[in-house]
């Protein structure tokens, strides 16, 4: 395979994952505010309450969050503390971008590892959310989000080691 | 132990995120007592067992929401409208309009960069020294940190476990007190620069104009305050409400810019619950191994009374806001100082917003405030120059935090 076919490739799959990235974003707090004011309606009008409208809501915040993450990776914009690096020497910069990133990936590795460990018990023990669908359906978003993470920004890390043509 | 923490300290010092830095404390912590690392995962998960978190997207979307129509420039004309011919009313309106909005925006920096872009040129235009509208426009961005319903105010409720509500009426009066000693700095450097009243028609028309977004403050914090909604069903409400109202009824945002505004705001959303979600597994591991006992000890060796912790407190906020963001601040270093106030019989009310309103001055302080690098940006003002505009603010700003450090009434007057 030729390096630029390849590179249409990754770019191509980067595209995808921003389009779907942004599209659950949009479905994700769309049925947050639905499912949030549709239950107050219910229940002031009607005095009905659905009983797995909280626990839903609380997951969607879940997912929120960790695809939020996925997000700030991909746009490079989680809270970190940025003073020094203006100050830094070019050379040392660079440096200091390779360490960072390569320690974000390695750290959000060990998350996706752990939380994957999670998930498989709470799936050998049949734990269950909002009634009885099974939790690991709702929980498997933590080792998908941080290993996706850990590969974001692997890929920072390499593309600042690669020689620029 | 000290090796390690070295180690990250200088790793978050060159930059990396936050969140790695936390979580790869608590798992060397956690591996140090031989408990299994999945514990990371399952604290994580405590986001999905949080009920008040439901409200942080649903704000936050709002404030996004809001500030990409043209909300912002029909309350500076209402407020222009009502304020305008006051000696330094301009100033008063610059303070209070941004002191609203970053109460729904939460500091985010979208203060300055919504509002900041309107009200800088009017203040130039209407006499008003520009280093002076300079310093006001940077310090304006994270007034109203204070006032419900700001993140920071519900994150410092999750994270300290006290009432949200209570947080919310603690807030009002210490605010209003930022507001006021700002608004008295800006009435006394500009006295002469009144301009003639507007007319009862400028009046009514910005009225009318602003008819759409008068409702909301009036339906979220009456909601909350009279108990009626839960935090999580106001800012339900106000998602939709603001939804329907700028995309329906005034249709100042195409759709097709909702995706992106969805994104930007989950951006931030995403930024600080993962900071939470990991610093809920770190303060775990804080807690077990008595870490906030033995600060206790520690500081009661040198510390004597409630007074001087609060001193001691306030260098030690003053410092910490300096070097870290709020919502970072509020993750890790809350869970720690609670017990320790509590120790001293501070109230952990009244701690909460001495630490939100010394935090505040964080986004003002040189170096690394937020907010100096904001007006920089987007006034091209050298930042040196925005460092000397914003100082007398800043000055402003530590009178009154001292006064709400030292005045616990001042905080819990209204809380129950």
């Amino acid at each position: 395979m030729s390096p630029s076919r390849r590179v249409s490739w990754l770019e191509r799959l980067e595209a995808l994952g921003r389009v779907l990235e942004d599209g659950l974003l949009v479905v994700g707090l769309g049925a947050l505010v639905l499912i949030a004011s549709g239950q107050i309606l219910l229940r002031n009008v009607f005095s009905i309450g659905l009983v797995w409208a909280d626990g839903a809501l609380r997951l969607i915040v879940l997912w929120l969050a960790l695809l939020g993450a996925m997000a700030a990776s991909r746009d490079n914009r989680h809270i970190a503390i940025t003073v020094i690096d203006r100050f830094l020497p070019d050379g040392l910069r660079r440096a200091a971008f390779v360490v960072r990133q390569l320690f974000t990936s390695a750290v959000c590795a060990a998350l996706a590892w752990y939380s994957w460990l999670f998930v498989r018990d709470s799936r050998e023990f049949g734990d269950t959310l909002l009634g009885d669908w099974p939790a690991w359906w709702f929980q498997i978003v933590m080792p998908v989000a941080f290993a996706l993470i850990a590969y974001r920004y692997l890929l920072r890390a390499l593309g600042a080691l690669r020689p620029a043509r | 132990m000290a090796g390690s923490s070295v180690f990250l300290v200088l790793l978050a010092l060159i930059g990396a995120p936050l969140f790695a830095i936390i979580a790869a404390g608590a798992m060397i912590g956690f591996s140090r007592e031989e408990i299994d690392l999945s514990v990371l995962a399952i604290e994580f998960f405590g986001i999905a067992e949080t009920p008040v978190l439901v409200a942080i997207p649903l704000f936050t979307f709002a404030g996004f929401l809001l500030s990409e129509g043209k909300a912002p420039q029909r309350l500076v004309r209402l407020s222009r409208a009502l304020l305008g011919w006051l000696p330094g009313g301009l100033a008063m309106i610059s303070l209070a309009v941004c002191a609203l909005f970053t109460a729904f925006t939460g500091a985010s920096g979208v203060t300055i960069i919504a509002l900041g872009a309107l009200l800088y040129p009017a203040l130039v235009e209407a006499g008003y020294e520009r280093r002076f509208s300079l310093g006001l426009i940077t310090t304006s961005g994270s007034l109203g940190l204070l006032f419900a319903p700001s993140l920071p105010l519900i994150l410092y409720g999750v994270v300290a476990e006290t009432p949200i509500d209570d947080l919310f009426l603690a807030g009002i009066l210490p605010g209003l007190l930022m507001v006021a000693l700002l608004a008295g700095y800006g009435f006394i450097r500009n006295r002469h620069t009144a301009t003639p009243p507007a007319g009862a028609r400028e009046v009514l028309a910005a009225v009318l104009e602003a008819k759409w977004e008068l409702p909301l403050p009036v339906v979220v914090l009456g909601g909350i305050y009279s108990g009626y909604f839960a935090i999580s069903e106001a800012a339900a409400v106000t998602a939709l409400y603001v939804l329907v109202v700028e995309m329906l009824v005034l249709r100042e945002i195409r759709w097709r810019e909702l995706p992106r505004i969805v994104r930007e705001s989950m951006v931030l959303v995403g930024a600080i619950l993962t900071i939470l979600g990991m610093s809920l597994a770190s303060t775990n591991y804080l807690i077990d191994t008595g870490v906030p006992q033995r600060l206790f000890e520690l500081t009661s060796q040198y510390v004597s009374g409630p007074r001087t912790f609060l001193v001691a407190l306030l260098v030690f906020l003053l410092i910490l806001g300096a070097i870290l963001d709020i919502f970072s601040a509020i993750v890790l270093v809350v869970p720690l100082i609670v017990p320790v106030a509590v120790g001293y019989g501070v109230d952990p009310i009244h701690l909460g917003i001495v630490f939100l309103a010394a935090m505040e001055l964080g986004y003002l302080t040189p170096p690394v405030g937020l907010n100096l690098f904001i007006a920089s940006h987007r006034f091209q003002q050298d930042i040196v120059h925005v460092y000397l505009a914003t100082v007398p603010f800043l000055l402003v700003l530590l009178v009154s935090v001292v006064i709400i450090t030292f005045w616990p009434a001042l905080s819990l007057v209204f809380v129950g």
